[in-house]
């Protein structure tokens, strides 16, 4: 079973491998991909440290620490995008009739969207990400012992893994119903708007709403208020706050249960 | 062979096209009207909470950014109805190849193309008037500054639309020279959205910033027109920023009509 | 009673085709790979050569050949889509490329696979759509559709939208909404792939239709060989990018694959009778005009031999009187060829022939000259 691990690992980096290497055929465009992911991150950093100039006191949070909140988000969302950022554009490869020749393939269908093309914004989205996210710690006050370090780590692998699991909740939808497209394009926009900012600023309604309808708070929020002594006023129980990582892992496993449950009722593009 | 008779409605059968198909999905229809309250509701909340502590900044008090903010989730609806679930976008078409049918009928594509447009922002705009009537109605956004505002709003709204249309066929129009058009799409997109005021008004922003976006197409498709509505933009300033629109207009027109020759004969080349 | 001019004129016009596509090359490797995105390095193909034919009026024709042959390349520069880089079109008195408006009023076209319709309405309403697109007046529509209806049975799915139909019934809407407008001319590029028989069938009822009672010209692309025989007149065969054939089904058979065979099954008695050795039976003289295929004890095989100038080629009745008269035959039957053999040695006498230098072929060239 070890072999068979290993072996799935190795087919599929060689098919990464390739998939890069087909991305550079078309020259223009992988540079532009590559440059506009970089002038994307930046111009929410620059949009972000507007909002933070000119509006203080942002539900408690001081500069720095919205600063590491938005410089997480970031991070998460560039390590979803080279991990699964297929996954949000799976309504057009159904269209396309690809996952019924993936049916027919012996690897399991989601690594095959996975895998279906190298997504080269990722590389913009991450190089950014990273950036901040060094500068974020290091204009951090905070004292970064060994256990704070690993808390943040799991935050991040956790956020990546949360934004995995919300469009690929959606997406399971999107094996059946190509308008849920829109549905992705809505989440991906909201989840950018309020992901950066504390949710604290918000009316305690709200946050609940995007704690637990669009678990956005999970992202970068909650981990991010733990580590900077905002525990007590997250809006959830401290443990949940503090397990966000799990949460998030438990979120992963159930979307990506859900998705196999959708593709078990798949009825193929029309005939 | 038939020849053409003046008196069918072919404008108004082709425009009908995209909100017949919705039409016929109501879950489609009540999906986009639960986003639109939703978002509302969030961005109402989010201004209402970034201004607990101040009541007013960059000249912008609460009132009119949530105005400012609730009109731009509004007006995002007339943003060019995405047909994607129709595979009916021009990428899709030149995908599966069906484009060529576009070429094979007496109606010249750059027409078809219009009359769309036309009919995806005719049926977004019913979904801007009711929108704003409830809004209006339940008080959670202001009226207009002005009668005056509210006319210099109207028109330059239409002139931004106008903008946005161009804009959006110039990345159309990029298909037909590479497939791989996201990065573009996404590009515009970003710059349409970041630079229009639709996640922030442009008040906000560094002087610099708001220079810079002064001499670009995308602010008038959003924040000029919102910033005469809330009074922002007094209406004696209001002739000269719909002067610049209008230039714009003409030139981006100017470039698509080049453009759509050159796709034409693009595909006479190379194919579809 | 038109002129063969005339009746051309009013179909599809083609002369010295020729099509040339500009490709990138692909470098090998990693380096090669970020080279080609610095330089890149272009080739030229040419993809149609010289393609000269004619359909009138009435006239079903088939363009065969294998896949990549230029087939699809050629219907494309025909309906005006591609340019050609050399060569001339007319179709129905217009050339394609310039006159686009005009000439969209006087084709119909169907593209396998890919769909005219609008995916998200019901195929009612893309017909309505493609009535307001081509001006045809209400009640000519409402006739016009009856009728394709009554051969193509579409009332029963027209409701449905286009996603939610099956292949067979999608091909039929899309068949319907090319000729809605009455057009004089019709392409169809492989228009029955994947369809089933009882859908091909129905589909092939209308083309008969609509090319003898309608007169349309209509220049099919297919694979089907039962197709082309049950429709086609005539046929041109491409290969290649050039022309390899063009003539009549009669013709295709006669030069690629013979026509028929007579199986006979002589009497055990006539062997034994002059001598142990099946030698016996050969020495016979054979009828003038049929070869001996094959001998296996009593079973012969005669196929017609190859027609020279001047020995007409036998016919059937003759052949079979012939056989009957020198044979003491027990039992007899005749098989026709099968076209796809015909076929498969066509392509492959190309795949010979390309090696010699091809004749020109001009403009003065007539149709239904079989060219080798």
């Amino acid at each position: 079973m070890w072999r068979s691990f290993t072996e799935a690992w190795r087919v599929a980096w060689q098919i990464t491998a390739l998939n890069f290497r087909a991305q550079l055929e078309y020259r223009v465009e992988f540079l532009i991909r590559i440059a506009f992911g970089i002038v994307w991150q930046l111009s929410i950093i620059v949009f972000a440290a507007v909002l933070l100039s000119k509006f203080s006191g942002m539900g408690g949070w001081t500069s720095s620490q919205i600063l590491l909140l938005v410089a997480t988000r970031m991070l998460c969302n560039g390590l979803y995008v080279l991990y699964c950022g297929s996954v949000f554009s799976l309504a057009f490869y159904v269209q396309q009739g690809l996952i019924d020749g993936y049916l027919l393939r012996p690897m399991p269908v989601f690594r095959q969207v996975q895998l279906v093309a190298f997504q080269t914004n990722g590389i913009g989205d991450l190089l950014v990400g990273v950036g901040l996210f060094a500068g974020a710690i290091a204009r951090s006050p905070l004292d970064w012992t060994p256990s704070r370090i690993a808390y943040l780590a799991a935050g991040v692998i956790g956020g990546t893994l949360l934004i995995t699991a919300v469009f690929t909740a959606v997406s399971a939808a999107a094996l059946h119903f190509p308008a849920s497209w829109y549905w992705s394009l809505w989440i991906s926009e909201v989840s950018a708007t309020f992901g950066s900012y504390p949710l604290s600023i918000l009316p305690r309604a709200v946050g609940e709403l995007l704690t637990w309808l669009l678990p956005i708070a999970f992202i970068a929020y909650l981990p991010v208020g733990v580590l900077t002594g905002h525990g007590a006023g997250l809006g959830v129980p401290i443990a949940i706050a503090a397990g966000a990582p799990l949460v998030a892992l438990a979120m992963y496993i159930g979307s990506r249960l859900l998705w196999n449950w959708s593709l078990r009722h798949y009825t193929g593009v029309n005939g | 062979m038939i020849e053409p008779n003046p008196r069918q409605p072919l404008a108004l059968r082709a425009a009908w096209i995209t909100p017949l198909g919705e039409l016929l999905a109501p879950p489609r229809i009540a999906a986009t009207a639960i986003r639109m309250v939703i978002q509302i509701f969030l961005v109402v909340y989010l201004w209402h909470g970034l201004y607990s502590h101040t009541s007013t900044n960059s000249g912008l008090d609460r009132g009119q950014a949530v105005t400012f903010a609730v009109l731009a989730v509004l007006i995002t609806r007339i943003r060019g109805l995405d047909r994607f679930a129709g595979r009916d976008t021009v990428f899709q078409h030149l995908a599966y190849g069906t484009i060529v049918y576009w070429f094979l009928r007496p109606l010249a594509p750059r027409r078809y193309y219009v009359l769309r447009a036309l009919g995806d922002q005719a049926y977004g705009f019913a979904w801007v008037v009711v929108g704003y009537a409830a809004c209006l109605a339940s008080g959670v956004i202001e009226p207009p500054a002005s009668g005056t505002a509210a006319a210099a709003c109207a028109a330059s709204l239409l002139l931004g639309q106008a903008v946005l249309y161009e804009l959006t066929l110039l990345t159309d129009l990029m298909c037909f020279w590479t497939m791989h058009n996201d990065s573009a799409v996404q590009m515009i997109q970003f710059a349409q959205n970041l630079l229009s005021g639709a996640y922030a008004p442009l008040w906000y922003f560094p002087a610099w910033f708001i220079t810079m976006s002064s001499f670009l197409p995308f602010q008038s498709t959003l924040n000029t027109p919102l910033s005469l509505y809330i009074g922002r933009i007094p209406v004696r300033q209001a002739p000269g920023d719909l002067l610049f629109q209008t230039a714009w207009v003409v030139a981006l027109a100017l470039i698509s009509r080049l453009l759509w020759g050159r796709a034409s004969r693009r595909v006479a080349v190379q194919g579809g | 009673m038109r002129s063969a001019d005339e009746a051309h004129g009013e179909g599809i016009v083609v002369r010295g085709l020729t099509k040339v596509f500009y490709t990138t090359v692909r470098r090998p490797g990693f380096a090669g790979a970020v080279r080609s995105l610095i330089a890149p390095q272009r080739a030229a193909k040419t993809v149609v050569r010289d393609v000269s034919f004619d359909v009138a009026r009435g006239e079903l024709l088939a363009l065969l050949g294998p896949n990549g042959a230029g087939k699809s390349t050629t219907i494309k520069m025909l309906t005006g889509i591609l340019t050609p880089t050399r060569g001339a079109v007319m179709v129905a008195g217009m050339n394609p490329h310039l006159d686009r408006k005009r000439n969209a009023r006087n084709i119909g076209a169907v593209f396998g696979q890919r769909t005219q319709l609008w995916w998200d309405l019901p195929a009612k309403e893309s017909f309505t759509i493609l009535r307001s697109i081509y001006g045809v007046p209400a009640e000519r529509h409402r006739a016009r559709l009856a009728e394709l209806d009554r051969l193509l049975e579409l009332s029963e799915f027209w409701q449905t939208r286009v996603r939610h139909l099956s292949l067979g019934q999608r091909v039929r809407c899309d068949l319907a909404a090319a000729l809605l407008h009455d057009p004089a001319i019709v392409f169809l590029d492989e228009p029955t792939i994947g369809m089933d028989v009882v859908v091909k069938e129905q589909v092939r009822g209308l083309l008969r239709h609509e090319v003898e009672q309608r007169g349309r010209a209509v220049l099919l692309t297919t694979h089907d060989m039962t197709e082309v025989e049950r429709l086609a007149e005539r046929v041109v065969l491409i290969n290649h990018g050039r022309i390899v054939l063009d003539g009549t089904l009669e013709e295709v058979r006669r030069e690629f694959g013979g026509t028929w065979r007579i199986r006979a099954t002589i009497a055990d008695s006539a062997l034994s009778a002059s001598s142990p050795s099946s030698q016996a039976v050969r020495a016979r003289d054979l009828p003038s005009g049929l070869e001996l295929l094959s001998q296996d004890r009593t079973e012969l095989v005669f196929a017609p031999a190859a027609a020279t100038g001047y020995t007409p080629a036998i016919t059937v009745p003759e052949a079979l009187r012939a056989v009957v008269d020198r044979y003491p035959i027990v039992g007899i039957s005749i098989e026709e060829t099968d076209l796809e053999d015909a076929m498969r040695a066509a392509y492959l006498r190309q795949g010979v022939a390309t090696a010699e230098p091809e004749p020109e072929t001009g403009p003065g060239q007539d149709a239904g000259q079989v060219v080798s």
